[in-house]
């Protein structure tokens, strides 16, 4: 019984880390064997066959780049014809196709993988992390994800943990993670915000916390932005400066174009750090004469800050609609979490303590606060104690996107409003059109357009195995269920004869079962390499 | 693991989920303030959250608790909302009380266009009838009764049964008579 144990996962588009509360304790962070705490998640293909996961795969986003996968997270859940898929694809130098109903393959060394599968290879290292820390089997964890993300993403998210032979617990949205840490047995009654600038997401989540009880008020996000993007405007600026010294563009060249973006991430951390950067990339290209090019340039804090102030700027849009959703106003909030490494940029402490007019809390580690909160969470759901005496404590959260069903001329309406508390179901009846009608076809979406074209597909679903009778006398009464993992189920039972139907998903764009388990025996035969630490 | 009466509670409170209205879901009476139905929330979600079960294998168990807290939510959702409470209220107080026992999106579409119609009594339902209104709202800050009865007037004319701008009318009227001379200075001696 309290032989099990679950460990906390924080899956993020840049770095990952996995923590544990043993017995119900503090949680600790589990360090690799070179002591690092968080680890990149980024997936690198070796020619021996093995997969080298984490910081020691980083170089090799440069010097094996075809064979790199990195940020999986911006692809994860998302359908092949969408922006951030488009994004990717002229940017990643990794070979990015179109899979089975419009989802996403990465092609590396002429094999196709799902995107769940690549992050299923970053969890397989946290597992393995995690098994040589403790010195004992692991097989289940609670793995976090961005509040904002919607049932695809969830989905995917929770596949690529079963095919890293996880049995995942929860998938809880990391905002809430992060409060639970901050609160956990702390016994603070305050209205909280959790500002959570990661590589590739944002969010913001408004939680009312007590002794025992975390309640999200609100949440909302942008699952387009983040310090990746911060990244990309300083690489902007010095292509832009490149072509106009010396006439070429670094961008149309898939390597220069890493080396850019590797300059890219250290100038934003110095800058970051020191208020100026010193960019210097020796040997960045060679012009048609064959002369080798050096990229020197100097940022400073003042440029970097004027580049990248619209993408600040959004963020309080983004806090603007949380506050208003939760009714409350920045003034109302009695303290301001910050989580992900970009909240270390000093434009965003400062326009953070001018937007809520206090200090961001401090004490709190950015890269580490989610997986610990994971951690915690993992721990309460297998206390089995807590059935009669109570859990230490209770996460009430909130779906963060209406749930809506498809309607005639491509308008959709709403069945389930965001923020509301989950788990939920809503039912609506649904009649056949048509005499002898025996199937009824839905199309369930997310979002807040009452434009199908605006929201996100979850799926298509049909019933089947109803009564059949005259158009309008049968009549289906629809379940639209959201669980705690902010997962959409949808069932039908006939009204009248109180049957179930049968329910069949297409359009969706997740992973059958039978590709599922194939995932899981494959990722089962993949070796993790064991780098070579840097002198 | 879980004793006996326990379960039977549970059981037994899943079956009769769809007999209570949302504030016996939430064991909290009608009169219930908003911090009331908040501290009603935190104590049920105590004690049938999911997650407090998550650790007890029995599926039977789990269905209901799912059940249960799902309602819990739906009727916190309901009534932690001031016109989406009137309404409820007013639906499970009337004759239909059964069959309103669950809000449904008709409701929430009805609440909906309760607000909007709200807003119109209040500044009008024609453009004219808005304009006029306006000007005499206007008037009215500044004193100037009589424009302000013209305004009313012509506002009138285009809605003739707004009940608002009847009262200020009324309002406006008193003002003037105030003003106006006593008595039978004019009567032709």
């Amino acid at each position: 019984m309290s032989d099990d144990i679950a460990v906390g996962i924080d899956l993020g588009t840049s770095y990952s880390c996995v923590a544990s509360s043993l017995e119900g304790g503090a949680p600790q962070v589990l360090a690799n064997e070179w002591g690092d705490h968080t680890h990149a998640s980024v997936v690198s293909f070796l020619d021996d066959g093995t997969v080298l996961v984490g910081n020691t795969a980083k170089k090799n986003i440069i010097t094996n780049a075809e064979n790199t996968v990195y940020s999986a997270k911006r692809l994860i859940g998302r359908f092949f014809f969408s922006d951030e898929v488009k994004k990717a694809q002229a940017v990643m130098p990794y070979r990015i196709v179109e899979g089975p109903n419009n989802s996403v393959r990465v092609e590396v060394k002429g094999k196709n993988f799902a995107i769940p599968e690549i992050s299923a290879l970053v969890l397989k290292e946290m597992k393995a992390i995690a098994e040589t820390a403790l010195g004992r089997s692991v097989t289940r964890a609670v793995v976090t994800c961005p509040a904002y993300f919607n049932d695809n993403q969830r989905q995917a998210t929770k596949d690529a943990g079963r095919i890293a032979g996880l049995e995942v617990l929860r998938i809880i949205n990391e905002p809430t993670a992060a409060a639970l840490a901050y609160g956990f047995g702390r016994d603070v009654h305050q209205r909280i915000c959790v500002y959570d600038l990661g590589g590739g997401t944002f969010d913001v989540s408004i939680l009312e916390i007590g002794k025992d009880v975390f309640e999200v008020l609100s949440t909302a996000g942008d699952t387009y932005l983040g310090g990746d993007d911060f990244d990309d405007r300083i690489m902007t600026w010095l292509a832009d400066d490149f072509l106009q010294k010396h006439g070429l563009d670094l961008r149309q060249n898939k390597f220069c174009l890493q080396m850019l973006k590797e300059a890219g991430e250290q100038a934003k951390i110095a800058v970051g750090r020191e208020g100026s950067a010193q960019i210097h990339v020796p040997g960045i290209c060679q012009s048609p004469e064959g002369d080798v090019i050096d990229l020197s340039q100097k940022l400073t804090a003042d440029q970097f800050n004027r580049m990248v102030m619209d993408l600040v700027q959004r963020t309080f849009k983004v806090c603007d609609e949380a506050l208003q959703s939760a009714k409350m106003t920045a003034s109302d909030i009695d303290a301001v979490i910050l989580v992900g490494g970009p909240t270390r940029l000093p434009i965003i402490r400062n326009s953070v303590r001018h937007y809520f007019q206090k200090e961001p809390m401090a004490g709190i580690d950015p890269d580490e606060v989610v997986a610990m909160g994971a951690a915690i969470q993992a721990s309460a759901l297998l206390n089995a104690r807590a059935a009669t005496a109570g859990q230490a404590s209770y996460l009430l959260d909130v779906t963060p996107l209406s749930l809506r069903v498809g309607t005639v001329g491509g308008f959709t309406e709403k069945i389930i409003e965001k923020n509301t508390p989950i788990p939920i179901e809503k039912s609506k009846t649904f009649t056949t059109s048509r005499d002898g009608q025996d199937r009824v076809r839905i199309r369930v979406y997310q979002g807040e357009s009452n434009r199908a074209e605006g929201c996100e597909l979850l799926g298509e679903f049909e019933f089947t195995g109803f009564r059949i009778g005259y158009r309008g006398e049968v009549q289906i009464q629809v379940t639209f269920e959201i669980d705690s993992n902010g997962i959409v189920n949808v069932s039908a039972t006939d009204i009248e004869t109180r049957q179930k139907t049968s329910t069949t998903i297409s359009l969706s764009s997740g992973l059958s079962e039978q590709d599922l388990k194939k995932a899981m025996e494959h990722n089962a035969d993949i070796e993790l390499a064991r780098g070579q630490r840097a002198a | 693991m879980v004793d006996e009466t326990f379960l039977a509670e549970v059981q037994a409170l899943a079956s009769a989920l769809d007999q209570l209205d949302y504030f016996g879901i939430l064991k909290i009476p009608q009169t219930a303030t908003p911090a009331d139905v908040k501290a009603a929330y935190y104590r049920e979600s105590r004690a049938y959250h999911p997650d407090r079960f998550a650790a007890v294998p029995d599926a039977a168990l789990h269905e209901a608790v799912g059940r249960i807290y799902r309602r819990v939510n739906e009727a916190y959702t309901v009534l932690r909302d001031d016109k989406k409470r009137t309404k409820y209220l007013a639906d499970v107080t009337g004759p239909e009380r059964t069959r309103k026992l669950r809000f449904t999106e008709a409701d929430e579409a009805q609440v909906k266009e309760a607000e909007k119609k709200k807003i119109e009594e209040q500044f009008g339902q024609t453009p004219n009838g808005r304009k006029f209104f306006a000007t005499a709202l206007q008037e009215i800050q500044a004193g100037h009764w009589e424009a302000a009865q013209r305004a009313l007037k012509s506002a009138l004319m285009y809605e003739a049964g707004n009940a608002k701008f009847k009262e200020q009318l009324a309002l406006v009227e008193k003002e003037l008579d105030k003003t106006r001379p006593k008595g039978d200075q004019f009567r032709i001696k």
